[in-house]
């Protein structure tokens, strides 16, 4: 609960305590429900078009275009110029030389800083236009393909950093160092839940492929940071309870559960009758809603009810708890469950070398969920108004790191350029925008900086990215950070 | 997640909303006070382009001084007419009906309110006053205000409150009952609730002062320090991690440790803060001044493949002045990092010049994935010092009896030494350092071998070294006294070298190209052929006694056995040189004795050829040692090995089991500090060297400009903010919001004090009192302001409702520490063991390896087993920071990855169901369930009245009695008609349940306890 909200907490008990009387405790927690609008208290039933709970009383600030969104992040930096960004121009330049003309003293990682060389990988993969648009891309992402004209590719995202900690961390929550909010957490404040037995923000954390170390991913990715916490993503996890803590112990059953919160619930009234502190009614809520939860969550993570052709789209992962491919099928369930913000972190696409080996890995763990996940969407009407993003923290050097072949190489990072797609919730459909040099290094039309990005995304879900701020260290702190950055409403319809 | 529907909210009143609009203080009516009143508009609303900051400021005027603000703008027009708002260009801009003329502009998405237009409009009508910013100049000590109620006030501290509430027409609540007052003392100063034993003890006590006995008890507690340095940790953003990228382990808890010892023993705050900042620079530091250095090598770090160094560097340094900033000055210092501050009167410059005293480690800013990244120190626990200091004497008792008198081993030592007996002859002993003239003649057996001498490197081309003779080559003989003139007219002479043991290649000769010399001594008692083997890196010469054997020029690395030679050893001493020639690269050599033979050091060999009355006490010692060592039989002295052996072992052990924990320790020549434009790391400014900020009192001319002088100005009286900042903390942790609502920043961003003349004075009164910690805790939780009762009506709370009046006691939940201990310490399970390696009770499965690096030492989480670790207090569970435990987690405690100085207090479903479900508080319910049926009496309602009592330290009521009896019963039947259930619930936890209790009972009184553990009142310190 928010504190910066005493007030409301306060009308909130003191409304109950009117329809209760006094005196009247005797009635246990159970009744409560009958008493609010119904659908409060059904399992896993949104709230409904126009009631939000929680959230800023400004927003939105003007329609959106999305009520909710899904972020599948693909953590490591995706190698662009073998999925997206096609250069033919690079077959006929192996193991050529990076001009200096087109590095320009960029800074490089440490970890090819000291190269003698920058040899030219060109991508070994094949590429073909597709869709209405005519998108370039690579035969690594035949499902994506398939959905050209239902994206809006981004080949100009761009960053300053060019670690993974400071990358991901900068654009999970606009700032390369620990401590600030994560973009999820700045909807859940923003914009409240449109489900009130389920988080706004909810994580997940799927396996991958590929052979190599995967990078590490922090818990602050989703985190408050300066905002209250009950804005943190929470991590819907396939191992064990899929919500922290929501099975009962071992030999409690709901029955004996639910008389526990009942008799939990007749002290604490009592307590609130004795010394009428708010939070005394917000903890006898809460764990009412604890309670839901404990419905509402196995009833989403329980796949026994998707036909068969629904699964079959997903492909062979999805009904294999943590894959890629299960986690959007659990994205889907999500959103008609009106969750605000899924956030889908697939590591493992930080090809330094084995490009050949792991690359096709990587999108065979992603392609067809995906592609699954967008159709779904579609079909069931909630494409329109669920935005869905895909990419990663920055992208990757055309020049080799490592041994070259033509049949194998290894890219470092690159921050100057790298490609995203967005779909749904207002995006312009079949389109491409910005262009980047014939090396897929520097941008030559149109940027979009990550600030620019989150911004989008804000805009998308009705929020003016400038105005959606929290007094924290003497500032007033927001996702895009203090310089001046665009939402690119170019993207959107 | 929220909790509400919005249509709660309906049956407001107009003026409850407006009150929620315009903050959380309470509206005050009288003259207009510009430092309340109006700087937080101008700060908030005009400062981004009228204030500190040159850069940005727009028409050419200030708002934050007066000089600017009455003269002429850039347009000539008068901002401010004191006196007159008609007359003032600012009225006429915030007042425009022109949207494009109008103040604030549209784009800095700010607005005025009417009432904030009205308080500028009166302001200026009033005379237009300025005044400095309150946290900027010195703390006053005003005298208490009078008061009204005179009999209310216990402490000086309470007069200012109750002044406020006068004035405020409200009267401070009634005293909480004993009852509450014990247990809320209790929590907030040990974070433990009280025994019941306590609690009847204090309510036995009848003495007026029973409740300042009760606080000066918990003072003395050494739990006091665990639970003060919680909040201290916070802070100094403390964890077991590095937390960046790999987030390895870190060895710091020493440190942690450090803390806790401090608030126990009181440590002056001033001297606290000193130690921390600057306990290296101290005069001869202690260790444990050292220890405390740890506060600056707390951020997180690196070390990530490709991250560039200068950024990291440059990252720690901003980490270590903005926690500086924000723990010591109350200031939002980081805002100067890229440009001078929007609100206060900082500059970059002062940024850069701060950054100066903090970039000087001695010692790699990466981390290198180390636990133990330089510079750190050796933090043995108290218990590893006593056991070594134990293991040394036993290995100094064992070693004396070894080398003692011992009757039968001595008979047998006397027979050995016959074959020494008779003396060598006195030939080419000079002044080689040879072993006296007496050498066993017939001592066949032994070989004496002395150690490697070298000298060295002569540097020559390589035709030279092959055809020259170089320093001690071709003379007589060898002096090892001699010295030779190298090239580079640098004077060498022979080194001993131990380390050189046979049998191995050595690789450490210097020069390049250059020759090195080998020299020792080989002493028998008749002649006699040694076959040796050698190797070298790369040309070799050999000569035995003077005399050329061996010459090899190839181009090789050092390797065994390149070169054999049979050595013709005369009686007597033998002496060896060995010239190692380098044309290129790296240079060494090898070199073996071929022998069954015995090697015994001449000098051992020496004495033994004496007659045992004739050797002096430490030749007569050499010999024993020696001849025990390795010639006597006996079984007692070989037990005596074995055992000494052993203890030997342990020693090694405990002594390579003792921490390090990371310390600050300074560059012999400090780097210099740039301006960074826009705070980037590789955009170099102007040079800048150490100052303080302007804006503050300087550093006195005499003190030493480095950390210490830092530290020691920021402590100095003169210093307006440090002492406000630490008594504002304090506050807070025991009233549940600070005076300053904004703990971390006492600008102009941040809120003014509610109470501002009480803030000094406790500063002030903190400063004359020695910074005395304990005393100051004792004032606020003795005063009547923290004694009130928390019971608050509808119209008080729609009033006050952060209750910054104080006109109640504050009430709030527990933090996560709190709530874990207090499970355990009411259940019986708590390990009060102190200080050591963190621990890690058991978690879910998966958190770690979710987000983990592959290759990371702490990818995969492995719960401790046994009571002695699974149990102990909160504060050493171990803090994994880019994924800290969810029984921290969940309540509120930050992940440690930055400085926080204060912590929402948040009530979610998943802290319902964490404390509800998870396997820890479900074993600390069903442990309190067997406290419950030992402990609590025969029959069920004296034992729901123990499990009461015990969890939320009052007697139950009737019904509350009743209820909880139904609930147990209820249970009972429910789980002797479910067995297997009751079964189940009870093997909860990792320890077992008692066998002889009754399964359905336990389990129905597990269920009970979960009940009680999960109250409000429970959760809650009231």
């Amino acid at each position: 609960m928010s504190a910066s909200n005493p007030i409301q907490q306060y009308a909130s008990a003191l409304t109950r305590r009117h329809f209760f009387g006094q005196g009247a405790f005797g009635l246990g927690a159970a009744a409560l429900g009958s008493l609010l609008p119904s659908s409060i208290f059904t399992p896993g039933v949104a709230l409904g078009n126009s009631v939000a709970a929680g959230g800023m009383r400004d927003l939105p600030h003007f329609a959106p275009t999305a009520k909710r969104a899904i972020y599948l992040h693909m953590n490591g930096g995706p190698s662009q110029m073998d999925l997206f960004d096609y250069k033919p121009k690079m077959a006929d330049m192996f193991d050529v030389d990076l001009p200096e003309s087109i590095r320009k003293g960029q800074r490089l990682t440490t970890m090819t800083s000291g190269q003698t060389r920058f040899p030219l990988a060109p991508s070994k993969f094949k590429f073909r236009q597709y869709g209405q648009q005519a998108a370039w891309i690579s035969e690594l992402l035949p499902y994506t393909a398939r959905m050209a004209d239902d994206l809006a590719i981004v080949k100009t995202v761009w960053t300053e950093a060019i670690n993974h900690d400071p990358a991901v961390t900068y654009i999970c929550t606009g700032n390369q160092l620990p401590g600030k909010a994560s973009l999820g957490s700045w909807l859940s404040y923003g914009l409240g839940t449109m489900n009130a037995n389920l988080p706004a923000f909810v994580v997940m954390t799927p396996s991958w492929s590929s052979k190599t170390d995967a990078q590490a991913i922090y818990n602050r990715l989703w985190g408050s940071g300066y905002l209250p916490t009950q804005h943190q993503g929470v991590a819907l996890r396939s191992q064990g309870d899929p919500v922290l803590f929501l099975s009962n112990p071992p030999g409690v059953d709901a029955a004996t559960r639910r008389r526990t919160l009942d008799r939990i619930a007749r002290f604490n009234h009592r307590t609130l009758a004795e010394i009428g502190d708010p939070e005394t009614q917000t903890r006898i809520d809460q764990y009412e809603m604890a309670f839901r939860m404990q419905t509402s969550v196995p009833e989403l993570t329980n796949l026994a009810d998707e036909p068969q052709h629904i699964l079959d789209m997903y492909g062979p992962d999805a009904l294999k708890p943590g894959t890629f491919a299960a986690s959007c099928l659990l994205a889907r369930r999500l959103a008609e469950r009106d969750v605000r913000f899924v956030q889908i972190f697939h590591r493992g696409w930080d090809q330094h070398g084995n490009i050949a080996g792991d690359l096709p890995l990587q999108c065979q763990d992603v392609d067809q969920a995906a592609w699954a996940l967008v159709q779904d969407l579609k079909q069931r009407g909630l494409l329109q108004d669920t935005l869905v993003i895909w990419g990663g923290e920055f992208g990757r050097t055309v020049y080799c790191q490592g041994g070259l072949t033509r049949e194998n190489y290894g890219r470092d990072h690159h921050p100057r350029c790298f490609t995203m797609w967005m779909t749904g919730g207002g995006v312009r459909p079949g389109m491409t925008y910005g262009e980047t040099d014939d090396f897929s290094y520097n941008i030559v039309d149109k940027p979009v900086h990550i600030h620019d990005l989150n911004a989008t995304i804000l805009h998308a879900l009705g929020i003016d990215h400038t105005r959606l701020t929290f007094r924290a260290q003497g500032l007033d702190q927001r996702l895009t950070g203090v310089e001046e950055h665009h939402a690119v409403t170019d993207l959107l319809v | 997640m929220a909790r509400r529907g919005t249509l709660l909210i309906a049956s407001l009143s107009i003026a409850a909303v407006a009150f929620l609009a315009t903050g959380s203080l309470p509206a005050r009516a009288g003259a207009i006070n510009f430092s309340r009143d109006v700087r937080p508009i101008l700060s908030d609303k005009c400062f981004a382009c009228h204030g500190p900051e040159a850069a940005s400021r727009k028409a050419g005027f200030r708002l934050d001084e007066r000089e600017s603000a009455v003269g002429a703008a850039e347009s000539g027009m008068t901002p401010i007419t004191p006196g007159d708002p008609d007359a003032s260009e600012l009225i006429a801009r915030i007042t425009s009906e022109d949207e494009s003329v109008r103040m604030p502009p549209t784009n800095s998405h700010k607005s005025l309110t009417p009432e904030e237009i009205e308080t500028l409009r009166r302001w200026i009508a009033e005379g237009a006053e300025w005044q400095a910013h309150w946290s900027f100049t010195p703390p006053v000590k005003h005298d208490p205000p009078a008061v009204a109620h005179e009999h209310w006030p216990r402490e000086t501290l309470d007069k200012f409150i109750l002044a406020r509430l006068e004035r405020e027409q409200l009267a401070p609540a009634v005293e909480a009952d004993r009852v509450t007052l014990l247990r809320r003392v209790t929590l907030d100063l040990t974070g433990l609730p009280p025994t019941p034993a306590e609690m009847d003890d204090f309510l036995a006590d009848n003495r007026p002062d029973a409740y300042e006995r009760a606080v000066d008890r918990l003072l003395a507690s050494p739990r006091f320090g665990e639970h003060m340095a919680r909040f201290w940790l916070d802070a100094a953003r403390y964890g077991d991690t590095h937390g960046l990228h790999l987030d390895n382990y870190r060895e710091m808890w020493p440190y942690r440790d450090w803390v806790v010892r401090a608030f126990n023993r009181n440590l002056p705050f001033n001297e606290f803060i000193v130690e921390q900042l600057a306990g290296d620079l101290l005069p001869s530091p202690t260790d444990e001044q050292l220890i405390a250095t740890g506060f600056n090598r707390c951020h997180v770090s690196t070390n990530e493949g490709g991250v560039i160094p200068e950024e990291v560097y440059v990252t720690a340094v901003v980490d270590r002045v903005e926690t500086f900033g924000t723990v010591m000055l109350g200031l939002t210092v980081g805002c100067t990092r890229c440009h001078d501050h929007k609100y206060d009167p900082l500059t970059q410059g002062d940024f850069y010049s701060l950054f100066a005293y903090f970039n000087s480690l001695d010692g790699n800013e990466m981390d290198g994935n180390r636990e133990d990244p330089a510079p750190v120190i050796r933090a043995p626990l108290p218990e590893q010092t006593a056991r070594l200091a134990e293991l040394d004497q036993q290995i100094a008792a064992a070693e004396t009896k070894l080398a003692a008198d011992w009757p039968e081993l001595d008979a047998q030592q006397a027979d050995w030494e016959r074959q020494f007996v008779s003396a060598v002859e006195p030939e080419n002993v000079g002044g080689s350092g040879s072993p006296p003239e007496a050498v066993a003649a017939n001592s066949k057996d032994y070989l004496a071998v002395s150690e490697w001498h070298w000298v060295g490197p002569f540097s020559d081309p390589e035709r030279y070294l092959k055809s020259k003779k170089h320093g001690p080559e071709g003379a007589e003989r060898i002096d090892l006294a001699e010295k030779f003139k190298l090239a580079t007219g640098e004077e060498v002479g022979w080194v001993r070298k131990p380390e050189w043991v046979d049998g191995q290649v050595h690789n450490d000769l210097p020069g390049d190209p250059a020759a090195n010399f080998l020299f020792r001594t080989i002493t028998v008692g008749k002649p006699q052929d040694l076959e040796i083997s050698l190797g070298s890196d790369d040309g070799i010469r050999v000569y035995l006694n003077n005399e050329l054997l061996l010459q090899r020029d190839d181009s090789r690395s050092a390797a065994a056995d390149q070169e054999k030679l049979v050595l013709k050893l005369k009686r007597g001493e033998n002496r060896l040189l060995v010239k190692i020639l380098n044309f290129a690269g790296q240079s060494g050599f090898y070199f073996a004795v071929k022998t069954d033979q015995p090697i015994m050091p001449p000098d051992v060999l020496a004495a033994a050829s004496r007659h045992a009355a004739e050797r002096s006490a430490d030749d007569a010692k050499l010999v024993r040692q020696f001849f025990r060592n390795t010639a006597a039989r006996s079984a007692a002295l070989d037990q005596l090995r074995t055992e000494l052996a052993a203890v030997r072992k342990e020693r090694t052990d405990v002594d390579t089991a003792v921490a390090t924990t990371l310390i600050f320790k300074e560059m012999a020549t400090p780097k210099p500090s740039y301006i960074l434009n826009r705070g980037e790391y590789d955009q170099h400014g102007a040079e800048v060297t150490r100052r303080t900020p302007t804006m503050l009192p300087p550093m006195e001319a005499a003190a030493p400009n480095n950390r210490l002088g830092l530290a020691q100005w920021l402590v100095s009286p003169a210093n307006p903010l440090p002492a406000r900042v630490a008594v504002n903390r304090f506050w807070q942790q025991f009233f549940g919001v600070g005076l300053v609502k904004t703990t971390n920043d006492f600008g102009a961003q941040g809120e003014a004090p509610s109470h501002p003349e009480l803030l000094d004075w406790l500063a002030v009164d903190f400063m004359e009192h020695g910074w005395d910690v304990k005393r100051l805790v004792r004032e606020l939780v003795v005063s009547a302001a923290y004694r009130q009762t928390s019971h608050v009506s509808p119209e008080l709370y729609m009033r006050d409702p952060e209750n910054r009046l104080l006109a109640r006691g504050a009430r709030f939940r527990l933090d996560a520490e709190m709530l874990r201990d207090q499970a355990l310490y009411s259940s019986g399970l708590l390990v009060e063991k102190m200080g050591g390696p963190s621990v890690k009770p058991p978690q879910p499965a998966g958190l770690w390896e979710a987000v983990g690096y592959s290759g990371s030492n702490t990818v995969k989480f492995v719960a401790d087993e046994g009571h002695e670790k699974v149990h102990r207090r909160t504060l050493y569970t171990f803090i994994k920071r880019t994924a800290p435990p969810p029984e921290m987690n969940t309540f509120d405690a930050p992940s440690r990855e930055s400085c926080i100085v204060r912590r929402e207090r948040t009530n979610t479903p998943l802290q319902a169901l964490l404390l509800l479900n998870d396997p820890q508080y479900v074993e600390a319910a069903r442990s309190l369930a067997e406290r419950t049926m030992h402990e609590g009496g025969d029959s069920v309602e004296q034992r729901a009245r123990f499990l009461f009592q015990t969890a939320t330290c009052r007697q139950p009521r009737v019904d509350e009695l009743s209820d909880l009896v139904a609930a147990y019963e209820q249970e009972l039947e429910h789980f002797r008609a479910n067995a297997k259930a009751a079964e189940e619930l009870i093997a909860s936890g990792s320890l077992k349940a008692d066998e002889k209790l009754d399964r359905p009972e336990l389990a129905a009184w597990t269920m009970a306890a979960n009940v009680v553990l999960n109250l409000d009142e429970v959760v809650t310190r009231n």
